[in-house]
């Protein structure tokens, strides 16, 4: 029993020499055969000191492990307390080497850095191989291949050059259609202009004569002109299958048109759809002085 | 010049605003304190968090050092003892000893805790040296009460003396023997459960 004198020694003074017998070395001389003693008699010291030996020697296994603190730990306590940053480059150890296996371990993990993770994700990696199989198809089927690429000038003059290329081009196609777009609205105001003497022709009297519809006399004159003048832009239509530059035909009936239309063809830069116009405003201005 | 005499200049620097002097002792005692912590945590997440406590702490309280007090490890340790034991009391890890035949649960079929530790699934055989059998004493490590496990650790793994502990822990040297031993047969218990032989 705990407290009992056994051999000379109570346990209490058992106990309290266990630690020195174990760590400090061990006993000697009468206390040692004492404790010894006491150690085989007693069935709670005997047991006890058996049990705190074997903790010691598994507590020296683990003695024996060193545990090595995180690379980024003294950055971090520096950010957190002084926050001025290491002076010490971060993968160099006490010994002032990095082991081979903490640089690949590094490399691994910049490699597979939270940004990396984030595109390895299954769903983008999916998303990312759907977009090739698609532009590899789609290549396929309009007859693009690889070997096609070799023959493209990457250099940066031949890609500058086709891009003012391109750009030429852009500015004069629209440089075009803003001239069109003018003629036609010019045309559309002339028509309006000339809408009332175009009523008076000897067919649209004799047809307002024979009017017994009751509807107003303008309105009539108006619809008149508008099928009479729709005459003569369908035979226009015919030759060249465009109708704005049908339109432009009208404005052949002012003073000095062809002299116009010779200037503003000039200002063309020889575009097919320019010339085409010129030629219809000409032939359509000699038909009306005939 | 003793290590002593080192500490204190260090410490004087840092106090003057030297952040050299301060990355000095970051990097002197970092390694111990986060072995420390590692061990009584237990994993390393919760060991990291808590290295960085001690240190933001020390930094704060760095001007309050007295050498003729004691060791700057020992002030460094009663920081670290201290913190560690606000968080386990904190959290919901904090227990006593549990003993060998009592279950983590309290239902009546739960598993001993010694049957809890024998889950890990190596023969003992594999496992007396080499790391699994490490992890296992690290594992059965936790299972103590945080007066004997502090105690403990305190002694064989970080190798400091009785006096030291009794600084560093505010209790009496009898004290800290009698938590060594009990800690150490605890341990030596939960092990033996474990393996079913006497070492």
């Amino acid at each position: 029993m705990p407290g009992e004198t056994k051999h000379g020694m109570e346990c209490s003074e058992f106990d309290a020499l266990l630690l020195e017998a174990l760590d400090d070395g061990g006993l000697s001389g009468i206390r040692k055969e004492a404790f010894e003693a006491h150690r085989r008699v007693c069935p709670v010291c005997g047991p006890m000191f058996t049990e705190v030996e074997a903790g010691k020697q598994w507590l020296r296994t683990l003695a024996l492990e060193r545990v090595e603190p995180p690379l980024h730990l003294v950055h971090n306590i520096l950010a957190a307390t002084s926050g001025v940053p290491s002076s010490r480059p971060l993968n160099v150890t006490a010994g002032g080497k990095t082991p081979v296996g903490e640089r690949m371990r590094q490399w691994w993990d910049s490699f597979f850095s939270p940004t990396a993770a984030f595109v390895r994700q299954p769903r983008f990696v999916m998303s990312f191989g759907m977009i090739f199989f698609t532009f590899s198809l789609a290549l396929n089927f309009a007859g693009v291949k690889a070997s096609d690429m070799a023959k493209v000038d990457l250099r940066p003059t031949a890609v500058r050059h086709a891009y003012y290329d391109a750009q030429i081009k852009v500015v004069k196609y629209y440089d075009n259609i803003r001239f069109v777009y003018e003629i036609e609205s010019k045309v559309r105001e002339l028509k309006k202009a000339n809408a009332p003497d175009e009523s008076n022709t000897p067919q649209q009297k004799e047809n307002r004569k024979n009017d017994t519809s009751g509807q107003p006399e303008q309105k009539q004159d108006r619809n008149y002109s508008r099928e009479e003048n729709e005459t003569v832009l369908a035979g226009l239509t015919e030759r060249l299958d465009e109708v704005v530059p049908c339109r432009q035909a009208a404005r052949c009936e002012l003073p000095g048109s062809s002299t116009l239309l010779a200037g503003t063809a000039n200002q063309i830069d020889g575009g097919p759809v320019a010339k085409k116009v010129f030629a219809v405003m000409s032939e359509a201005t000699n038909r009306r002085l005939v | 010049m003793e290590e002593a005499q080192v500490i204190g200049l260090l410490v004087r620097r840092c106090v003057g605003g030297d952040p050299a002097a301060w990355e000095e002792i970051v990097q002197r005692y970092h390694r111990r304190i986060y072995s420390l912590c590692y061990r009584f945590a237990g994993d390393s997440e919760n060991a990291q968090d808590l290295t960085q406590e001690v240190f933001i702490k020390m930094y704060r309280t760095l001007k309050t050092y007295d050498a003729a007090k004691g060791a700057f490890m020992t002030w460094v340790t009663t920081i670290t003892r201290n913190l560690l034991v606000d968080h386990f009391r904190k959290s919901k890890g904090d227990r006593l000893t549990d003993s060998l035949d009592t279950t983590s649960s309290d239902h009546e079929d739960a598993q001993p805790l010694s049957e809890q530790i024998a889950d890990q699934g190596l023969a003992p055989d594999q496992a007396v040296r080499g790391r699994e059998a490490r992890e296992m004493v690290h594992f059965a490590l936790q299972k103590l009460s945080p007066e004997l496990r502090e105690a403990v650790i305190l002694r064989d793994l970080q190798d400091m003396d009785y006096r030291e502990i009794a600084t560093a822990l505010r209790v009496p040297e009898g004290t800290v023997k009698s938590r060594i031993n009990r800690g150490r047969a605890e341990l030596a218990r939960l092990l033996q459960r474990t393996y079913k032989q006497v070492i």
